[in-house]
C-alpha cells in the first residue's frame, strides 16, 4: 500500500509539472495553431534561470524558506523571453505548418547553445533545496512537503488559468480569436497583441514549471529534447488544444512513468509511447479533443 | 432499356431528421437529368447517395445493375461514373496535363509499377490531349492549374472527370462560381464535350433555373427530401406553383419568364 | 528585393515539376563531381561525403514522402536506425560481412516495420501524421536504448568493415571509406537516385502529387489515397534503411542518437534548406547540412546556436531552400539575357 502510494504521488508530482508545460504548448496550439518544439527548452530555461535565482536570493541574504515564491517568480520573469520569440515567429503565421515545426525546432536548437554558454555542460542542481519545507506525512508515506506544495501550485494555477479563459473578457477574446481568428478582428481586436500575450503566457508555463522542478531533479542540457516528447506524448493523449486534455494527459503520463519505473525501469519511455500509439490509433483526436477532419 | 442508374425507394435519415424519403429515380442512356429545390430539400444528401458516398436507410442504388451503396470514390470512378463538385476543386501546383492524366492513369490502370514512364506513355497522352482539346485547355497543357483564370479553373474540373472516360457523369452545380457571361459557355462545353467523349448521361444539381430549362431533358424537383415533380422542363415550366415551390426561399433573381422564353430550343 | 519574392512564392512546400527533366541533370552534376572529388579533396573532405552520400539516399525517400505526397514525417530517423542495426547486427553479431547481403536485409526489414507502422499512419495528414510518425521513432529509439543485451543500449553496436561485392580491401579504416567505400556509396546514391526519378515521373508519382494537393479531388479521380500513400511510405522506409547503413558503416557503428526525434529533425532541416520543392533539391541539402555543420563545428563549440539560427532564417526568408533561390536566379538571368 505504502508502495502504491509512494508511485502515485512521485507520478503526480511529475505531472503537476507536465501539465503546466503541456498547457502552455496547448494554449499556443489552440490560439496559434503553431505545435512548439521548443516549449521543451523554455522547459530548460526556467529550470536554469530558477537555479540562478535561487542563489542570487541567497546571496541576498533572503531566508531559504523562500524558495517556493522564488522559483515562480523567477520562472514568470524569464517567460518574458516568449514575447521577442513571438515576434519571430509573426513571419510565418500564413506558412504551412511544417514550416512552424522546423522553425520552433531551430529554436530548440539555438537554445541547447544558450544554455551551454550560459550554464556550461554539466548538470545542475539545487543541493536538496526542497528539503528546508521538511516532509510530511501522507496516509503513512513520507513525502517532501515541496512536492504537495508544487502539486498545489499547479492546481491553483491550473484553475486560474480555466478561470481566466472561461471568466474575463480578455480569456473570451482569446477563446473566440482561437474559434475564428477573421471574426474577432473584424470587431476590431488586435489579434497580433492576443497572439504576443498568449505566447508568452504559454512561455511562462513552460518556464514556471522548468523552474519548479529544479529542487527535486538536475537541470541538464537534454532536458528540454527530453521534455519535448512527454509534452507531445501529454497532447496527444489529451488531445491537441484541449486543456481538460492537458490535464488528463499529464496525469496519465506522470502515473504511467510512476508505475513502469516501480514495476518494470527498462519500459519506462516505452511505455508512454505504447500508450501515445494506442490513443492516436482508437481515439485519433486524444481523449478530449476534437474529430480529425 | 435498361437504366443507367436507378434509385428505388431511397430514405436517409441522419437520427430523427429525415433528409430523403422514398425518392424513386432513373435515367437512361443519353439522358440529361437537372436536379432542382430550394436549400435544404436534400439534393446534396440526394447526390451523396447517387455517387455510393452515404448508404441509404432504406432502398437502393443500382448502377449498371449493380447496387452501389457505400462503395467509395475509386470505385465508383472504376465503374464508369465521375463526379464534379461545387466550389473548384482543383490540384493548384499540378499542370493540366498532369491534372488530366491523373484520371487518365487510374482508367488506364498504369499504377502497379512505380517504375513505369508516364511521359512516354502514349496511351495516357492521347487520353489527355483529347479531353484538353474538347474543353480548349490545349493551349494551357502545361500551365499550374493555379495559373488559369476562374472559368478555365472550372473547366478543368470538369474536365478531369471527363479523362476518366465515364458512362455517368455527375455534377453538383456545374456554373457556381462563374459569371453569368460564362455560364452558357461551359454548360455549352459540357454537353459537347459529353457527346464526343461517349458519355451517356449526365446528372446535374443546378439553381439556375435558365440553365435548367435549356439544356435539360428532365427535370427531378426536390421538396423536403421527397420528389415533388419528375417531368421534361415542357410541362414542368408551364406549372407556375411548381416553379414557386422550387424556387423557394431564393430571390428570383433568375426570372423564371426568360427561362419560359429559353425552353423552346 | 530577391527575398521577399521568394518569401510570397511559397505557402505550403512547393511542387516539384514533373514535366522537365532538370532534376535528373542536377543529380547527374552531382554524381560526376563526387566521382571526381578524390581527384583534387582531401581525406578529410573525402570521409565527410561518405555520410553525405548516406543522408542523400534517405533524403531522396524522405522527400518522397514530404515534397511529392505532402506529409512530414518527424520520425524518419527510425529507418536510419533500422539500415544502422541490421548493419551492425549482421556484421559483428551473426558474422556476415557481404554488403549486399547487408543491405538486401535492410530493405526487407524496412519494409516489414514500415508496413504496419505506416499502414497506421498514412490515416493521418498534417500535424497527426507527424507526431504518430514521432511517436513510433520514439518508441524505436526506446526499445534500442532499453534493451541493452539486444542493442548494447546507449553504448551501441559495433559494425565490421563489410565486404564489397565479397572483396576484402587492404588498408586502415580511412582508406577503404576513401576508397572502396566512397565509390560504392556514390554507386548506390546514382542508381537509387535515378529509380527514386523514375518513380516520381511515373503514373504512381504524379498521384502521389495529387494525393499532396488534394485527397478528396484525387479518389474521385481514382486515385487510391490510403494505399498509395502507404506505397509511399514504404519506398520511402527502405531508402532511409539503406543511408542508414551507409551511415553505419562510415560511423563503424550504430547508435541509439541515430534515432532520436532531434536526428529526425535534421533530415527535415536537410530536406528544406536544400529545397523540398526540387527533386535534387534534399540532396544539395544533405551535402550543404553536412559541409555546414563541420565548418561551424570547427569554428565554434556553439555549432548548434549557429545551426538553429539559419533554420530560422531559412524559414523565414528561404523557404524553397537553394534550390528556389537557384531557380530564381537561373529564371531572373534568362529574364534578363
Amino acid at each position: 500500500m505504502t508502495v502504491f502510494l509512494d508511485v502515485l504521488l512521485g507520478g503526480v508530482f511529475h505531472a503537476a509539472i507536465l501539465f503546466l508545460v503541456a498547457a502552455g504548448l496547448q494554449l499556443v496550439f489552440g490560439v496559434q495553431k503553431i505545435v512548439n518544439l521548443a516549449c521543451g527548452s523554455f522547459y530548460a530555461l526556467g529550470a536554469y534561470f530558477g537555479i540562478t535565482a535561487v542563489g542570487f536570493a541567497a546571496q541576498l541574504g533572503l531566508p531559504s524558506i523562500l524558495v517556493l515564491p522564488v522559483l515562480i517568480l523567477a520562472g514568470l520573469a524569464i517567460g518574458l523571453v516568449g514575447l521577442p520569440v513571438e515576434r519571430v515567429l509573426r513571419t510565418i503565421y500564413n506558412r504551412d505548418e511544417s514550416y512552424q515545426l522546423l522553425i520552433t525546432f531551430g529554436f530548440l536548437l539555438m537554445f541547447q547553445d544558450v544554455f551551454r554558454f550560459f550554464w556550461g555542460a554539466t548538470p545542475r542542481t539545487l543541493d536538496n533545496a526542497y528539503l528546508v519545507y521538511g516532509t510530511a506525512e501522507f496516509l503513512g508515506v513520507q513525502v517532501p512537503t515541496y512536492n504537495l506544495l508544487v502539486i498545489a501550485a499547479s492546481i491553483a494555477i491550473a484553475l486560474g488559468l480555466g478561470l481566466f479563459l472561461q471568466r474575463t473578457r480578455m480569456g473570451r477574446i482569446i477563446r473566440a480569436t482561437a474559434e475564428n481568428r477573421n471574426m474577432t478582428e473584424a470587431m476590431g481586436v488586435d489579434s497580433n497583441r492576443i497572439f504576443a500575450a498568449v505566447f508568452t503566457v504559454g512561455c511562462m508555463l513552460g518556464t514556471v514549471g522548468g523552474a519548479l522542478v529544479v529542487p527535486a531533479s538536475a537541470s541538464s542540457l537534454d532536458m528540454a529534447v527530453e521534455l519535448v516528447v512527454e509534452a507531445f506524448a501529454v497532447v496527444v493523449i489529451g488531445g491537441l488544444g484541449s486543456m481538460r486534455g492537458a490535464l488528463a494527459g499529464a496525469l496519465i503520463v506522470g502515473l504511467i512513468r510512476a508505475a513502469a519505473i516501480m514495476v518494470l525501469p527498462e519500459a519506462e519511455i516505452l511505455s508512454i509511447y505504447v500508450v501515445v500509439i494506442a490513443v492516436l490509433i482508437l481515439r485519433p483526436a486524444g481523449l478530449f479533443g476534437r474529430a480529425v477532419a | 432499356m435498361a437504366a443507367l442508374l436507378a434509385a428505388h425507394g431511397v430514405s436517409k435519415s441522419y437520427g430523427a431528421f429525415q433528409a430523403l424519403r422514398d425518392v424513386s429515380l432513373s435515367i437512361s442512356d443519353g439522358e440529361f437529368i437537372s436536379i432542382v429545390g430550394p436549400n435544404g430539400a436534400g439534393k446534396s444528401t440526394l447526390v451523396h447517395v447517387l455517387t455510393g458516398l452515404l448508404k441509404p436507410t432504406a432502398g437502393h442504388v443500382h448502377f449498371h445493375g449493380a447496387n452501389i451503396a457505400g462503395i467509395g470514390p475509386v470505385e465508383l470512378a472504376r465503374r464508369g461514373m465521375a463526379r464534379g463538385f461545387q466550389l473548384v476543386n482543383i490540384f493548384p501546383a499540378l499542370t493540366v496535363r498532369e491534372t488530366l492524366a491523373v484520371a487518365a492513369a487510374s482508367r488506364l490502370k498504369r499504377i502497379a509499377n512505380p517504375f513505369r514512364s508516364l511521359t512516354r506513355d502514349r496511351e495516357v497522352r492521347a487520353d489527355v490531349e483529347e479531353v484538353a482539346d474538347i474543353f480548349n485547355l490545349r493551349h494551357r497543357l502545361d500551365q499550374p492549374a493555379s495559373a488559369l483564370s476562374q472559368g478555365e479553373k472550372k473547366l478543368l474540373d470538369v474536365a478531369s472527370a471527363f479523362a476518366l472516360k465515364p458512362q455517368l457523369i455527375l455534377i453538383d452545380e456545374p456554373t457556381s462560381g462563374v459569371s453569368t457571361g460564362d455560364k452558357h459557355s461551359i454548360m455549352e462545353l459540357l454537353v459537347t464535350a459529353a457527346r464526343k467523349a461517349g458519355v451517356r448521361g449526365i446528372i446535374q444539381v443546378e439553381h439556375d433555373m435558365d440553365l435548367v430549362a435549356r439544356y435539360s431533358d428532365r427535370i427531378i424537383a426536390l421538396q423536403g427530401g421527397a420528389v415533388l415533380a419528375n417531368e421534361p422542363p415542357a410541362t414542368f415550366f408551364r406549372d407556375p406553383a411548381l416553379i414557386a415551390a422550387v424556387v423557394g426561399t431564393r430571390p428570383p433573381s433568375v426570372p423564371h419568364k426568360s427561362a419560359a422564353e429559353a425552353r423552346p430550343c | 528585393m530577391r527575398i521577399e519574392t521568394s518569401v510570397r512564392a511559397v505557402a505550403s512546400p512547393a511542387a516539384p515539376p514533373l514535366s522537365r527533366p532538370k532534376g535528373l541533370w542536377a543529380l547527374l552534376v552531382i554524381v560526376v563531381a563526387m566521382a571526381a572529388l578524390p581527384l583534387i579533396a582531401s581525406t578529410y573532405t573525402l570521409t565527410l561525403m561518405v555520410p553525405f552520400f548516406g543522408f542523400a539516399i534517405a533524403l531522396l525517400g524522405f522527400n518522397l514522402l514530404f515534397g511529392y505526397t505532402g506529409l512530414l514525417s518527424f520520425g524518419h530517423a527510425m529507418f536510419l536506425g533500422v539500415g544502422a542495426y541490421a548493419t551492425a547486427v549482421l556484421t559483428s553479431k551473426l558474422g556476415v560481412r557481404s554488403f549486399e547481403l547487408v543491405l538486401l536485409t535492410a530493405i526487407a526489414v524496412s519494409a516489414l516495420i514500415a508496413l504496419p507502422v505506416g499502414y497506421l499512419c498514412v490515416r493521418y495528414t498534417r500535424i497527426f501524421f507527424g507526431m504518430l510518425t514521432l511517436a513510433f521513432g520514439m518508441l524505436f529509439h526506446s526499445i534500442l536504448f532499453k534493451f541493452y543485451g539486444l542493442t548494447g543500449g546507449d553504448q551501441g553496436m559495433r559494425v565490421v568493415r563489410p565486404l564489397l561485392f565479397g572483396m576484402d580491401s587492404a588498408g586502415g579504416k580511412t582508406a577503404f571509406l576513401t576508397g572502396p567505400f566512397y565509390y560504392y556509396a556514390l554507386g548506390l546514391l546514382a542508381v537509387l537516385g535515378f529509380v527514386m526519378w523514375r518513380i516520381v515521373r511515373s503514373p504512381f508519382g504524379l498521384h502521389l502529387q495529387a494525393i499532396r494537393e488534394n485527397a478528396q479531388k484525387a479518389s474521385y479521380l481514382g486515385v487510391q489515397v490510403s494505399r498509395t500513400r502507404l506505397a509511399a511510405f514504404v519506398i520511402s522506409a527502405i531508402y532511409g534503411a539503406v543511408g542508414g547503413a551507409i551511415l553505419a558503416v562510415s560511423i563503424g557503428l550504430a547508435d541509439p542518437e541515430m534515432v532520436y526525434w532531434t536526428q529526425s529533425g535534421n533530415l527535415v532541416f536537410m530536406a528544406v534548406l536544400g529545397g523540398s520543392g526540387s527533386f535534387v533539391g534534399p540532396v544539395i541539402g544533405g551535402l550543404a547540412f553536412v559541409l555546414l555543420h563541420d565548418s561551424v563545428m570547427a569554428a565554434t563549440q556553439y555549432w548548434r546556436f549557429v545551426m538553429g539560427a539559419i533554420l530560422v532564417l531559412l524559414v523565414i526568408f528561404f523557404p524553397r531552400g537553394i534550390a528556389g533561390i537557384a531557380g530564381d536566379v537561373v529564371a531572373r538571368f534568362r529574364k534578363g539575357s
